[in-house]
């Protein structure tokens, strides 16, 4: 437990000197990707091996406590996000807009207590784990589209044009931005899939319109909303990057808000 | 104005944008208000099946793209099967005392119109049934017991629990957290008639460990008595691993206009209208049925539509490299020949006041 403990720290040390890099070479002016994206990987091996270490331990993967889900997702969402900073040199500067989020991320799951949850019978499916990859997935592709969005509008508001000059203009921004977000709709609908495969065998429902399906399914109809508008209106990038902040505070507060207030067996993250 | 415009304009998607805001209020009007969601979300499905047909007979953009007309024929099917389910589904629940034979009576029943009653032919017995707990009495895994005849009359025994439900004939049978102690009677009345066995369900056991007391009604009188279950030793350990089981020391109180009994298997009271032999304690499980045959119809439609919504976003954005110039998004809107409305022009938009007006101006309200 200790090893486990220890290997989170240091990813957070790591993850935190990395995002830290990121914004300080988007301010300076400065390129220190490659050593942004080898302390985004070894971030990234030290806090699996740390995940690796609990679920080996407690006999489940990371998706019971709060604490699980935070640590979980910070893992899944910086996963992505490195993929599209490796695959996407000429939007490497949105990490001054993403990491500063998973941050927050961060200092929630270090105050958290970590001790271990209760696995009810009715999680020991393998339709859970496919339905919380989906949603990691998901949650993952909007979050690289936030990046760009972010900088579409802190361009529009005149903060750091300068700075932020070197990345693609708004259109083109705002075209790849929607690409990541098609991609999000897809892996959101195959997460509300897999999770009513589940529902159905673990409840004997496959949707009953409980607070969390509730609120995933008015994700789906903004974002469904979101990707019709641009083929049908084409809206200006900024229109289409406050839809995308729109989903991703809506996706965030459904993922990490709503079990607060769930009632129900189907709780989420509590 | 020729015959078909009526039609294009069901197809506008502008109309489907304006259905999506409609729909997203629908589940929030039913988030908050409580209503049934199948009222609310009616209208705006409904809705959404006549432009996705309107728009699929009309868009020549439907005949260029094969995977985005696949999509929207998977949404449509969608659509109607959602419909189906809603008109021919059925819920309800059913709580079965161990030895029990279930025979298609349950409660709390839930259905569409066009239900096709069937329930009375799927019989099963519950045999009883094992629950694990956790130390912090966290439930851990169900398992019951059941035994039922097939349609050529052959016995099947098995275990259902958790993931696992009985299917007879379509419906489903999921074991519920739901689930207590049964002490069984039986009453012979005076009058000389067949005496009748029963058995009465205490309140759910745990969660009601401290009320497991029920008032009940003798079979044929308006006798009313009072029958509480003390249990004199702890069934459910906090602090270690434990099971689910019938107490083996307890005292089962019976009271009646003032009179007090404390029954033992093999006892009986003498009443006004016959004797009530109680004959031992048992549990009870309680079941949810479910019925829908639209489910696998359902799944293949959500699937047939993410794979071809897939394929056409794999084609788009294979065409063109991902930073390359330009916008790759598909135009939907219908061209202005093809219309006979002056299609929008491409520049952005003011959103939403502009955009609303001009939604409502194609659809012809001003």
């Amino acid at each position: 437990m200790e090893r486990e403990a220890l290997l989170l720290w240091l990813a957070v040390g790591v993850y935190v000197a990395a995002g830290s890099l990121a914004i300080v070479g988007v301010v300076m002016g400065k390129r220190p990707e490659r050593t942004v994206l080898g302390l985004l990987v070894l971030g990234l091996a030290l806090h699996g091996l740390s995940i690796g270490l609990r679920w080996e331990r407690l006999g489940h993967g990371p998706y019971l406590t709060m604490f699980e889900i935070l640590s979980s997702n910070i893992w899944s969402l910086l996963f992505i996000f490195s993929l599209a900073y490796w695959r996407f040199r000429p939007i490497r500067p949105i990490a001054a807009v993403v990491v500063p989020l998973v941050f927050i991320m961060m200092g929630w799951m270090l105050l958290l207590n970590r001790g271990p949850g209760h696995l009810p019978a009715t999680y020991n499916t393998i339709w859970l784990a496919i339905h919380i990859l989906f949603g990691k997935v998901f949650l993952g592709t909007v979050l690289v589209a936030v990046g760009m969005a972010g900088v579409i509008l802190l361009r529009r508001a005149g903060v750091g044009v300068q700075k932020l000059s070197r990345l693609p203009d708004d259109r083109r921004l705002d075209d790849l931005a929607y690409r990541f977000m098609a991609l999000g709709f897809i892996f959101e609908t195959l997460m509300l899939i897999a999770g009513a495969i589940w529902a159905q065998n673990a409840w004997g429902r496959y949707w009953s319109w409980d607070p969390l399906e509730t609120w995933s399914f008015i994700t789906w109809v903004v974002l469904a909303f979101a990707l019709h508008l641009r083929a049908t209106l084409k809206p200006a990038p900024r229109r289409g990057a406050v839809l995308i902040l729109t989903v991703f505070v809506l996706a965030f507060l459904t993922f990490f808000g709503v079990p607060f207030i769930s009632k129900v067996p189907h709780q989420g993250a509590i | 104005m020729t015959i078909d415009t009526p039609l294009r304009k069901l197809a506008s998607p502008r109309l489907t944008l304006v259905l999506f805001v409609l729909f997203g209020a629908g589940v929030l009007g039913a988030h908050f208000s409580k209503l049934s969601p199948t009222w609310t979300l009616a209208v705006p499905l409904l809705l959404f099946a006549l432009n996705l047909l309107a728009a699929i007979v009309v868009n020549p953009v439907f005949r260029r793209r094969i995977p985005l007309l696949v999509f929207h024929l998977a949404l449509l099917a969608l659509i109607v099967l959602v419909a189906v389910s809603r008109l021919t589904y059925l819920r309800g629940h059913v709580e079965l005392t161990d030895g029990e034979t279930f025979r298609g009576r349950i409660s709390g029943v839930e259905s569409g119109p066009l239900h096709p009653w069937h329930l009375d032919r799927e019989v099963f017995t519950q045999e009883g049934f094992t629950i694990n707990y956790d130390p912090g009495i966290q439930r851990d895994r169900t398992r019951s017991r059941v035994e039922w005849l097939d349609s050529r009359g052959r016995r099947h025994v098995g275990v259902i629990g958790d993931q696992h439900p009985l299917v007879l004939g379509g419906y489903r049978f999921y074991t519920t957290y739901n689930k207590g102690f049964a002490p069984t009677f039986t009453w012979y009345p005076v009058s000389g008639g067949p005496p009748r066995r029963g058995s009465i369900h205490l309140p759910s056991y745990p969660e009601n460990e401290y009320r497991q007391a029920l008032q009940w009604t003798l079979p044929g009188t308006h006798v009313a008595l009072w029958t509480e279950l003390q249990i004199d030793e702890r069934i459910l350990n906090p602090k270690r691993p434990s099971q689910f089981r019938v107490p083996t020391h307890y005292r089962l109180i019976v009271r009646l206009k003032g009179a007090r009994y404390v029954l033992q298997p093999g006892d009986h009271i003498d009443l006004p209208g016959g004797r009530l032999v109680y004959d031992g304690l048992r549990t009870w499980m309680g079941y949810q049925v479910f019925y829908d045959w639209t489910t696998p119809w359902l799944l293949a439609a959500c699937l047939v539509a993410m794979l071809s919504l897939a394929w056409h976003y794999g084609g788009r954005f294979a065409a063109r490299p991902w930073l390359a110039d330009g916008d790759d998004s598909e135009d939907i809107r219908p061209k202005s020949d093809e219309t006979g409305i002056k299609a929008p022009s491409s520049h952005p938009r003011k959103f939403p006041s502009r955009l609303i007006f001009s939604i409502c101006t194609r659809l012809g309200f001003r």
